[in-house]
């Protein structure tokens, strides 16, 4: 039943478009004509010995694209979809795969394997394919090698795509024992070794209970230190990838390792090709990811409740560890700066540095200290480089108390390395260690201040001069006083940079005007700086921040009139127009924060809104994202009258709620709807059926990401409050969804912790939209449409306080729904209130809570409550 | 797909631009402060209601409406206007005078109960305290007090400073505390006052050399519900210490004594709980205090109490009560809690009530207790150790948070040693011990050997050197190997702090040293 499909294949790949256009819609009608057909047709063609090798891989990728999708929702389809098909032809279909394992193209073969993985991710969890692994594991003790190669990759493609619960525990020890057979030093064929050994990497989460038996583990682990040494690179660097994710999966199983674990890395640092020293030198870096988050759980005193105890491996390291890496920050590249995409021993080097400056704080100070003195002034320009980048690696971790003398001395030494160094790429770090210095030591909570009025105009001075230095020095350099404004904030009415202010918006403009600005994401830097020094500014430079805004409106401007772009010149425009809704963004939140300065602002407000409304006529989602956040400042500085802009903006509201496929732009707009209901209150009445229709569409729909459900709720919550009694049409649609929904995140019983985080975030929007509807019918003679929702609520509330897993946000929040439903209902729920949980156990918790957020909510609750019962 | 399908892990380098981050927290500010916005209209909604609705003498219809959304600006302007219009009706010597100063005084007191931040800086600025401070002089009307009083304890709730704003007010407010004023006037003093203890050690000894326990302490006598709440709560908070001075000088006021155990047996549970606050702070600072309060009977009351309650508000003070007593006397387990009485029966399961209990801190401070009950004679021993205590214990030590379990672990660890004479090793009660480690406790112990809390782990390392000498037949340092817990001791090979490391050293060496596992 199979039809041949070789030509078409080939034709799907030639280079005459027409051809090609006309062979892919071939297949487009053929699949959607007969799926089982086409299915088969392909999987034949992929096993064909005799076709040629381009057919069979096209075949292959066909098929798998056939199994899987990266939406969410696509993907669900696509396994329905298989799973409805014949078994007959599936079997065949599956038997097809099979045959191609042996094949001796290596191309087919290694196609087979992932469409395998993928049809077993699909049917193991159904508890179809039973044989799958069975017969995998029946080609390892077959002779041609290459079978054994294939198979060993399919078996880690397969890890990959099946979560380990489906697997049994018997079928996994067969599966590991194969593995590491293959990885083997007796195993003398590198392919072979290699497949072994990706295959280690994707099994390892299977192997929680050989982790455990003492004899098992030492055997994985003596077999994956072994595998570094092979001699073919690939095999190395396969090896210590095993290495790193044995050290975040394992981290409580590595001491008796550790020591042979770091003669090998510091080996393979010192002494191997790049891939696989950048590997070894992760290893550590993954070992301080573990310690920081032990460390940090460990925390205050009485909460030494971490499930995993921290052995210090760092602390133990750290003679031996610290010169290693220090070594590695000499082996710069060129021009490593000016590519964004960079990595390399010198860059992993100073990450890793970073890392375990934050694992062991203040002990790593004095092992980095003499290498810094020693290189910062040598002719050779690698060496000052590596010593700043030293330098400015370790900021973060060690107390201030052990950094502050140090920095001290060095920020003349840096200041002055910034104008005078010959070498850009020495100015590029010196610039990137002073935003260090000022992002870790500088601050409101610092108590020994780097900066005082007396080298306060020199810093500003020399990162001034740094903005006409080569883009990424320039670029660092707005880094730098990016992080110098914001230690800045919150300090009262003036602070050491406001004489300075006029000067350095003026500098940061002018770069955002360089015609090189586009390199090294300069003029992003430059803005953003830009809305961190107006953001972090006091009340004595509102005028100047209020000069910036026609500034900024005319770049929009021009943005807007630019005409018949480039798709490049397109891209940059968008960028740009990006950056500028951001700037007035943060401008309008500044202004609109205080009185004087509100009224000052007001008169731009309706060219701004008019720029806005061209804005939204550009479609992409950065700039929609942007633009409607800064709307949302303007709505709650404009208040009530708002609502003269809304016939205008409301089409573009509708669009940002239906984007489904941008959900962050759904995500902005849905905020920006509660915004704009906070400054309209009733006067958007006249469009909220426009707006409850899209939310509710929204909410049914299943491809929009989840993310942006527990908003959508919350803004239920924010239209009942804004029109009251008037929502009462809005019930019977609202109600049910809400219900449901409360349903579902009842219970998270199995959930993991991003499930339950997620939960949490439903039950918030869930019960903010309550709290919104009952506030908003309060007082009015129509209170008693609710009364039917009261026992599904009160029972939603109960539910959730058993569930225990609820975090602090989510009960402050529903502890007040239990008071906005007495407050409301009043005597009407009085006996419903009694009956439930909530108004004894949780409420007595809540009122005992150290949170005084939940506790204020309680106290509020409880006399509702009182009141509710004693009428 | 001749490129390879394998992706090589890698982070993202320590040095990058500033950008990206800057972009993604400028966003995430952006939507915080509109959730704030959200949250800062619900509160105000709520709190509006819960201060209208608190007077029964307004019609909640008076306009509020309006008020409900006022801009924090605007509330100030109108907070201006108020206390103007207080300063002319001070003036105003005329017909309907006191009207009109009342009147005054009640928009004052309502624009300072009503925002979630209420305009108390503008108030002060605006001059309102020397006003009150004339509103609250001798001989005036008793409404006009109420008031004033009344804003007063709005105005005690701001920030430090608006507090101590109130310094000049103090030797008034104390003096309406007096027997002379009526009770609603003296109720709302004594709040104020509450308020101004609670902000802190200096207006605490402030308020105590102006003399405000005495009349405070009077206003807890009488049988008077909501009075003697009040002036129990503003008490709590005066006597908080650290100095000890002002607890053991309340508990000596004639009449104080019998009070609290009046309110403590009678009162209902909202007014209990006030007067087990004032208990909780006397037995904590003041020995005096504690041993008084031991004499008279206080612990039975208190363990009735502990027994017959669900409300966890007043759980927590009696229960914190009971602990310091016990703790602080260490007479009471040999004169009070003597076994064969009936309190010592009824404390137990009391107790375990608590430790049964959902919330974590009367789990904790019911161990508490008990570990200090346990710490008593061979007789509480046993008595602890033949409860239906010790299954729950055995659980919460496996099962329950850290600090939880520490004070478990000491309970069943004072279960397995008997007081030792002078300073050498405690004695063994080897059928405890063997009990309770055939019952599985070791694996509990010997986590906290491996916490980074110092004491816990001290502790755990106690219990195995216990089980390593206690358990016969050498049966002990089976054990310990077997639950890893010769790895748990490893770990204090580098550890810093000494005493431990000497421990866990001298226990690894004498009995897993060289000779170890050559018999077999």
């Amino acid at each position: 039943m199979a039809m041949e499909v070789t030509q078409v294949l080939l034709n799907a790949q030639s280079v005459d478009s027409t051809i090609r256009k006309h062979a892919e819609e071939s297949l487009r009608q053929f699949q959607e004509q007969n799926l089982p057909v086409f299915l088969l047709s392909l999987s034949g063609e992929l096993a064909g010995e005799d076709k040629p090798v381009d057919s069979r891989k096209l075949a292959g990728l066909i098929l798998k694209n056939a199994l899987d999708a990266k939406e969410q929702h696509r993907k669900y389809e696509l396994v329905q979809r298989w799973l409805a098909l014949d078994v007959a032809v599936k079997s065949q279909i599956k038997t097809c795969l099979l045959q191609t394992l042996p094949s001796h193209v290596p191309d087919a073969r290694s196609t087979a394997s992932q469409v395998i993985a993928k049809v077993a991710g699909i049917e193991l969890p159904q508890k179809q394919w039973p044989e799958l692994i069975g017969s995998l594991l029946s080609n390892i003790h077959q002779v041609p090698a290459h079978l054994k190669q294939a198979t060993l990759e399919t078996l880690g493609y397969l890890c990959e795509e099946v979560s380990p619960d489906v697997v049994d525990q018997d079928q996994v020890n067969k599966i590991l024992t194969a593995v590491v057979q293959g990885m083997n030093a007796n195993e003398g064929n590198n392919d072979v070794r290699l497949a072994a050994t990706r295959a280690l990497y994707n099994a390892l989460g299977f192997a929680q209970a050989n982790f455990s038996n003492d004899m098992e583990r030492d055997y994985i682990m003596r077999v994956a230190c072994e595998a570094t040494l092979s001699p073919d690179v690939k095999i190395r660097q396969a090896a210590f990838e095993c290495l790193v994710s044995i050290s975040s999966t394992y981290y409580e199983k590595l001491a008796p390792y550790i020591q042979d674990i770091f003669n090998i890395t510091a080996k393979a640092v010192r002494e191997d090709e790049e891939p696989v020293a950048l590997q070894a030198i992760e290893f550590w870096s993954s070992i301080c990811d573990e310690e920081i988050d032990i460390l940090e759980e460990y925390g205050g005193d009485f909460t030494a409740d971490s499930d995993v105890p921290c052995y210090y491996f760092i602390k133990q390291a750290l003679p031996a560890l610290v010169p290693m890496l220090l070594e590695t920050l000499l082996k710069q590249e060129e021009d490593q700066d000016q590519d964004e995409g960079a990595w390399n021993l010198a860059m992993a080097g100073g990450t890793c540095l970073g890392l375990v400056a934050r694992t062991v704080g203040d002990d790593i100070v004095p092992l980095v200290m003499p290498f810094i003195e020693e290189n910062i002034t040598k002719p050779d320009w690698r060496q000052r480089e590596a010593a700043t980048y030293a330098f400015g690696s370790i900021l973060e971790g060690p107390s201030p108390d052990k950094l502050t003398p140090i920095v001290n001395v060095a920020l003349n030494f840096m200041l002055t390395a910034l104008t005078n160094d010959p070498n850009s790429h020495v100015k590029d770090t010196t610039a990137w260690t002073l935003g260090r210095i000022f992002e870790f030591l500088h601050g409101s909570t610092v108590e020994t201040p780097i900066i005082t009025p007396a080298n306060c105009q020199q810093i500003i001075t020399v990162l001034l001069q740094s903005m006409n230095d080569a883009p990424n020095v320039a670029e660092k350099a707005c880094g730098a006083l990016y992080f110098l404004a914001q230690g800045f904030e919150d300090v009262g009415s003036s602070s050491a940079i406001t004489p300075y202010f006029q000067e350095i918006v003026k500098s940061l403009l002018n770069v955002t005007d360089r015609e090189d600005a586009g390199e090294s994401r300069l003029r992003t830097a430059a803005y953003e700086t830009l809305n961190e020094v107006v953001r972090c500014s006091t009340d004595e430079t509102a005028p100047m921040v209020l000069q910036l805004i026609p500034i900024i409106m005319t770049k929009l401007h021009q943005t807007l009139e630019a005409q018949k772009l480039s798709s490049d010149e397109r891209e940059k425009q968008n960028e740009l127009q990006g950056l500028l809704c951001g700037c007035l963004q943060v401008i309008i939140q500044k202004l609109g924060a205080s009185e004087p300065t509100k009224y000052a602002f007001m008169q731009f407000a309706d060219q701004i809104m008019s720029l806005f409304l061209r804005v939204f006529a550009c479609r992409n989602a950065t700039v929609h994202e942007e633009a409607m956040l800064a709307i949302g400042a303007l709505a709650y500085a404009t208040g009530p009258d708002f609502a003269k802009y809304m016939t205008e903006l409301y089409k573009y509201l509708e669009m940002g709620l239906q984007n489904f496929e941008e959900y962050q732009v759904c995500a902005v707009t849905v905020g920006v709807v509660g915004d704009i209901c906070r400054a309209l209150e009733d006067k958007i009445l006249p469009f909220c059926d426009g707006i409850m229709t899209q939310l509710l569409k929204d909410l049914s729909s299943n491809q929009l990401h989840r993310s942006v459900k527990p908003p959508i709720f919350s803004c239920f919550g924010d239209i009942a409050l804004a029109i009251g009694e008037n929502f009462e049409k809005y019930l019977m649609y609202a109600m049910p969804m809400l219900q449901s929904a409360a349903e579902l995140s009842a219970h998270t019983s199995g959930a993991d912790d991003e499930m339950i985080e997620y939960t949490n975030l439903l039950r918030n929007g869930i019960l903010e939209a309550y709290s919104g509807i009952f506030q908003g019918f309060k007082n009015s003679p129509k209170t008693q449409l609710l009364i039917p929702y009261a026992p599904h609520i009160l029972q939603f509330l109960d539910s959730i306080y058993m569930e225990k897993d609820m975090d602090d946000v989510v009960m402050k929040t529903a502890i007040g729904v239990l008071g906005d439903l007495a407050d409301t209902l009043g005597s009407n729920a009085g006996s419903l209130i009694q009956q439930s949980l909530s108004c004894k156990d949780f409420l007595n918790e809540c009122l005992s809570s150290d949170d005084h957020l939940i506790k204020e909510s309680a106290e509020w609750a409880k006399l509702a409550i009182g009141r509710a019962i004693s009428v | 797909m001749a490129d390879e399908p394998f992706v090589h892990p890698r982070r993202d380098p320590i040095k990058s631009s500033v950008g990206n981050v800057a972009a993604q927290r400028r966003r995430q500010h952006a939507i915080t402060v509109a959730k704030g916005r959200r949250e800062a209209v619900v509160r105000t909604k709520r709190l509006c209601r819960a201060g209208v609705s608190g007077e029964a003498d307004d019609p909640v219809t008076d306009g509020s409406d309006m008020m409900i959304d006022a801009e924090q600006s605007i509330l100030e302007d109108q907070t201006c206007a108020a206390v103007e219009e207080l300063k002319l009706s001070m003036s105003y010597q005329g017909k309907g005078a006191v009207q009109k100063r009342v009147a005054a005084l009640r928009e004052l007191r309502r624009l300072l109960s009503r925002s979630e931040f209420p305009p108390i800086e503008a108030a002060i600025k605006a001059g309102a305290i020397p006003l009150l401070v004339q509103c609250l002089s001798f001989g005036s009307p008793e409404e006009q007090l109420l008031e004033a009083a009344w804003c007063m304890t709005n105005i005690a709730t701001g920030k430090p400073e608006e507090t101590k704003a109130l310094l000049p007010a103090l030797p008034l407010l104390i003096a309406h505390l007096g027997e002379k004023s009526s009770l609603p006037v003296a109720e709302q003093c004594a709040w104020a006052v509450g308020n101004v203890a609670g902000e802190g050690e200096d207006l605490r000894n402030i308020l105590l050399s102006q003399g405000a326990l005495p009349p405070l302490a009077r206003m807890m006598l009488p049988n008077k519900g909501s009075t003697v709440r009040t002036a129990a709560w503003a008490l709590s908070n005066l006597i908080k210490g650290p100095d000890p001075k002002a607890a053991t000088e309340l508990i000596r006021i004639a009449g104080v004594v019998e009070a609290i155990l009046r309110h403590l047996r009678k009162a209902d549970e909202e007014l209990a709980t006030e007067v087990a606050w004032v208990v909780v702070y006397l037995s904590a600072l003041s020995n005096v205090a504690t041993s008084m309060l031991v004499k008279i009977d206080l612990l039975q009351i208190l363990v009735e109490r502990l027994g017959a309650s669900n409300s966890l508000q007043l759980l927590i003070p009696v229960l914190r009560s009971i602990g310091n007593l016990v703790a602080g006397d260490d007479r009471i387990a040999s004169t009070v809690l003597v076994t064969g009485q009936q309190i010592t029966d009824f404390v137990i399961p009391a107790l375990t009530k608590c430790l049964k209990s959902e919330h974590r801190i009367l789990k904790k401070e019911a161990a508490w207790v008990m570990s200090n009950i346990a710490a008593g004679s061979v007789e509480h021993k046993k008595l602890v150790y033949s409860s239906e205590a010790v299954p729950l214990l055995l659980r919460l030590l496996a099962t329950a948070p850290f600090d939880i379990r520490k004070e478990v672990a000491y309970v069943l660890g004072n279960l397995c040693v008997s007081p030792s004479e002078g300073s050498g090793r405690p004695h063994l009660i080897a059928d405890h011990l063997v009990s309770l480690v055939s019952q599985g406790c070791l694996p509990g112990f010997i986590d906290l050997v491996r916490s980074a809390d110092i004491e816990a782990a001290r502790l755990g390392l106690q219990f195995i050197e216990l089980v390593l000498r206690g358990i016969p037949n050498g049966e002990g340092v089976k054990l310990v190997e077997k639950e890893d817990g010769i790895d748990a001791m490893e770990r204090f090979q580098f550890h810093e702090n000494e005493e431990l490391r000497c421990m866990a050293t001298e226990l690894v060496d004498k009995y897993f040293g060289e000779d170890y596992g050559v018999e077999d």
